[in-house]
């Protein structure tokens, strides 16, 4: 048999919904997050379609067009949903919003501080040429 | 009705759970599993990070033993050739979209990801799945997500980006799932139970088929008169549950009563030996036949042969001109699938497209609700 097994294409949609989840669950900022949930989809289309062809119809295929519409949908609130929790904090880390966490957790602290900006990048400049102009041009004389 | 089995039910271990037959059993699955976590958990974005070396070359080395050890195929065909290429380039730019602490860049990586698998759903026979998700995800959805990341973009490091939630805890959280599923997959598709039992029901149905054929009771009696030599084993074999789950139950039980049937045969005295072979081997056809079609669903679980006359809609059946199918008769490529995909949503699936349509209007106003800026008077 010359055609790639089943299994191989379930093992590729599993490896990409298990990146995702811990996406999901490791990143801080909102929209990775969000880039993560989607790459779950994508792994999830793919068993279906590879069901599709291994059954030799088109449901899975069907089912899929329905995910993609989904997500369109699931996209356009959520960004919205983002734009919004933006302006509210200025920030797109999840964590300011800690507060609506249950009542009995433990707030996240953290513990380590970030390491400090990189210097501004230093562009080359042209060197200046010929003795600087001393500011006392005399407005009539052009020599 | 086709007798296919899509997914096979391997032997539960007996006595529990035991770690060291479980690593014996999975260590092929254990150690891509295990360098993927290391590799992710090195790349996690935090406050002091680990030199991106370590964590890429744990990365790769998992992605290579993966591709050895897990991906099974007979023959290198182009359509191998890019199944590795498309899943290599999907999987790794996932694995870059987890880890990027720059959320331009992971949106771009995403981008790859999106655009691997539509390679894959090509190599599926899906082309227009393919070209509807190029235009969605690749066109609308990574462009929206570069405008808001424009817009939302702040100047040097921010916790946001830097830092990540418990990253051993949310990497061995992933990884742990992946195992399970990983390992269930193998247990299903390359159990060496399944494929040992395979083979000793084939050594009696190939004794089976011998002693039908013969053209003596004598010999006929070599084959299968001894009771400790065919009937018992061959009982035996078939009446363990757990080997079988999932496989054609009344096949099997046929089976069995066939081979009381056969030794009581045997015992008993006929008057004349042609009417004790002609007997006998009506019982011993009838066994040939169902274990064929037992052997055949342990062989080709997940390789699916599926009924050449199944419609491709129910309503509206296939097209005229019937389907084109390829030696497994699966739709061959490209195998009409615009035209099948629309036929299928419109009768099959209208009120889904319906409600579908409605949702995303919803959605749109729902966004648009959402994200109106309103000024201070309007509040």
């Amino acid at each position: 048999m010359t055609a790639v097994a089943l299994e191989n294409y379930l093992i590729v949609g599993a490896i990409l919904f298990a990146l995702g989840a811990v996406g999901f669950l490791a990143r801080r900022n909102l929209i990775i997050m969000f880039l993560s949930a989607e790459m779950m989809l994508q792994g999830v289309a793919i068993n279906l379609v590879a069901f599709a062809r291994y059954h030799g119809n088109l449901q899975g295929q069907v089912f899929t067009l329905f995910i993609i519409t989904v997500a369109a949908c699931e996209a356009a609130v959520a960004l919205a949903l983002i734009l919004m929790l933006y302006r509210a904090r200025k920030s797109l880390d999840v964590s300011l919003w800690q507060e609506l966490r249950e009542a009995d957790q433990e707030p996240t602290v953290d513990e380590e501080p970030l390491p400090p900006a990189p210097p501004p990048e230093k562009w080359p400049t042209l060197t200046p040429a010929g003795p600087a102009p001393s500011g006392q041009h005399d407005e009539g004389s052009h020599v | 009705m086709s007798a296919h089995v899509l997914f096979l039910q391997g032997e539960a271990p007996a006595g529990g759970l035991n770690l060291g037959r479980f690593v014996a059993d999975f260590w092929p699955i254990l150690v891509p599993v295990v360098l993927g976590l290391a590799a992710l958990y090195l790349l996690l974005p935090r406050a002091f990070r680990y030199p991106p070396l370590w964590g890429g070359l744990l990365g790769g080395l998992a992605l290579v033993v993966a591709g050895w050890w897990l991906v099974h195929f007979e023959v290198i065909s182009a359509e191998v050739i890019l199944f590795y290429a498309f899943a290599f380039l999907a999987v790794g730019a996932a694995g870059m979209m987890v880890t990027q602490s720059n959320p331009v860049y992971a949106a771009l990586f995403f981008a790859q990801v999106v655009l691997s698998t539509c390679g894959l759903f090509l190599l599926l026979a899906a082309p227009f799945l393919m070209a509807a998700t190029v235009i969605i995800y690749a066109g609308a959805i990574v462009v929206t997500f570069l405008f808001v990341i424009m817009l939302a973009q702040q100047l040097g490091p921010s916790s946001a980006d830097q830092r990540s939630r418990e990253p051993f805890l949310s990497a061995l959280a992933g990884f742990v799932l992946l195992a399970a599923v990983l390992c269930v997959l193998q247990r299903t598709y390359q159990d060496p139970t399944h494929q040992a039992v395979a083979q000793q029901l084939q050594g009696f149905l190939e004794q089976t088929r011998k002693a039908r054929d013969a053209k003596t009771v004598a010999e006929m009696g070599e084959l299968v008169g001894d009771r400790e030599s065919f009937v018992n084993p061959f009982l035996e074999l078939v009446q363990k549950d757990s080997l079988f789950a999932g496989l054609a139950q009344e096949k099997r039980k046929a089976i069995q009563k066939r081979l009381y049937q056969v030794e009581e045969t045997w015992s008993t005295r006929f008057s004349k030996p042609a009417d004790k072979r002609v007997a006998m081997a009506a019982h011993l056809d009838e066994i040939y036949r169902d274990g064929q079609l037992i052997h055949a669903q342990l062989t080709t679980a997940g390789v699916l042969t599926p009924d050449p006359k199944l419609p491709l809609s129910r309503f509206s059946g296939g097209s005229p001109q019937g389907q084109p199918r390829d030696a497994h008769s699966r739709p061959q490529l490209p195998a009409e699938n615009v035209a099948g995909l629309g036929r299928a949503l419109f009768t099959d699936y209208l009120l889904a497209v319906e409600l579908a349509g409605f949702l995303l209007t919803v959605a749109t106003i729902g966004a648009i609700a959402i994200a109106a800026r309103r000024t201070e008077e309007l509040r």
